[in-house]
């Protein structure tokens, strides 16, 4: 479990979020939602720990995260996949996009030693890669320049590219916000499936709908720290906050 | 060596005095002394460039501005401030480097490293911070992230170091005041290059073997800047 306990984030003397505390466990979707500006881009940032809250802590399995060494933190966090609103892609090919994560990972002999064959010809795509991109349905784009995709199937890359080396846990910030339907649906699938193999995902999203669509549990967050957090159809249907209510009906509107 | 056979193909230029190997050990001299000096001055060049891409401190416009000015910095004065390092009395004195090609690689080294910090700088400025972060949360490390942003300037940083290339090759200011223009008594080059054999190649009258050691430092300068402005064209294509 991924845990955030009284977070306050504050740049500066601007305060972005404050006294936040919610969870992701493994095997479900979280949905962040709230309107534009409220933080959710930094609550993700900070599950995935790459910012540290001002005050308050974060728990991975139970360790508090930022009470660890820099060695510590970074097998954590490479075990953390995160997807940016833009896709964010190098300037090589699908294959190498998507293989980044598991290069990284490899010894420094290895990388040289695979850089180095590259040289010489194909070193053969891993099967993770392939294996992810299909998942996206672009398993026939491997060769293509990331450069040459649609906006669409950037981002469907860029979800594969965190999806590769089997993280416990994703974090996707807004990943659909600039798609069309189509590529949506083919997002929204591809992270159920993330969730029955068992990967807790949360999703920061401002559609209400994409929220009920595929959440489990769902955090709203309302200016001033967490307005309601709890079970999809509870939020929605019983929300026991008033501005909750008003927000998940459209009336609250920024 | 196919510049002797080029030569005998021309009968005109087969009357030249050459010596036996003279304008290649020029070549030779000039090639070692710019491309080591431009070798070295990538290797400081870079880290400096990344450094200030990605971190801010205290006097940072100022070395920015040093930069600049380094740019256009006459090469004969950076020439005569290397050689008071290396002159008897200088801070290197003990090393005997006075007219020898390491004191040229190192006026050279001078001359280089502001064109080249400041065309990578601006390279590495471009690569947007959202490939940093993905490098980043993909599970890179800080040396992971700079190799991801090193690449994505790849282009910018290749047009930086043969700048800095043509800059070294193509000067004539320093490699004169610190190398001395000196053959063996064999009459092969020890310090002498390019731009300082025809320097005094014309002054001796010998225009001949000048017009000659020009069109191959031209030729030299004129692949390098092809290479720039193809691989700007590559690079702006992106």
């Amino acid at each position: 479990m991924v845990r955030l306990s009284n977070a306050t984030h504050a740049y500066g003397d601007e305060t972005v979020i404050e006294n936040l505390t919610l969870s992701i466990d493994p095997g479900e979707v979280v949905a962040i939602i709230g309107p534009s500006g409220v933080g959710k881009t930094t609550v993700l940032r900070i599950l995935a720990l790459f910012l540290s809250p001002t005050e308050g802590s974060v728990t991975f399995d139970g360790r508090d995260v930022w009470s660890l060494s820099e060695d510590e933190r970074l097998k954590l966090r490479r075990r953390i996949g995160m997807v940016f609103q833009e896709a964010s892609l190098f300037d090589a090919t699908v294959a190498r996009n998507v293989e980044y994560g598991l290069r990284v990972r490899e010894s420094w002999t290895d990388r040289l030693r695979d850089e180095l064959w590259s040289v010489v010809g194909s070193n053969g795509t891993p099967a993770a890669v392939t294996e992810s991109l299909d998942l996206v349905g672009l398993a026939d784009k491997l060769d293509q320049e990331a450069r040459s995709l649609s906006g669409g199937e950037a981002q469907r890359v860029s979800f594969a590219r965190a999806l590769a080396y089997d993280p416990s846990y994703l974090l996707l910030d807004e990943p659909t916000s600039d798609l069309d339907p189509r590529n949506t649906d083919l997002i929204e699938d591809a992270v159920l499936e993330a969730k029955d193999r068992g990967i807790g995902v949360g999703v920061a999203t401002h559609d209400m709908h994409q929220a009920e669509r595929i959440a489990d549990r769902i955090a709203v967050i309302l200016g001033d720290g967490i307005a309601e957090f709890g079970p999809a159809e509870q939020v929605f249907e019983n929300p026991t906050d008033e501005r909750t209510a008003k927000f998940v009906s459209g009336e609250l509107v920024y | 060596m196919p510049l002797e056979q080029v030569v005998q193909l021309f009968p005109a230029l087969a009357d030249l005095p050459f010596r036996e190997g003279y304008i290649r050990s020029i070549i030779y001299v000039s090639l070692y002394v710019s491309v080591t000096a431009v070798t070295l001055s990538t290797l400081f060049s870079l880290p400096v460039a990344m450094l200030m891409g990605f971190t801010d401190f205290p006097g940072k416009g100022l070395v920015k501005s040093v930069i600049n000015t380094g740019m256009g910095f006459p090469s004969v004065v950076v020439g005569l401030l290397v050689l008071f390092a290396v002159s008897n009395q200088g801070p290197l004195g003990p090393l005997e480097l006075i007219f020898t090609k390491e004191a040229m690689i190192m006026s050279q080294f001078v001359l280089a490293t502001p064109p080249i910090t400041a065309i990578s700088l601006a390279a590495i400025s471009g690569v947007s911070e959202n490939v940093r972060d993905a490098a980043r949360v993909l599970g890179g490390t800080r040396l992971d992230v700079a190799l991801v942003v090193i690449k994505e300037a790849r282009y910018g940083i290749a047009t930086a170091i043969l700048a800095g290339f043509g800059r070294a090759i193509s000067e004539v200011g320093s490699v004169l005041i610190v190398g001395g223009n000196i053959t063996g008594s064999d009459g092969i080059s020890k310090t002498r290059t390019l731009t300082t054999a025809i320097q005094l190649e014309a002054r001796q009258g010998r225009y001949d073997t000048a017009m000659v050691l020009g069109a191959v430092l031209l030729a030299l300068v004129l692949t390098v800047n092809a290479i720039v402005v193809r691989l700007g064209d590559e690079g702006a294509m992106r």
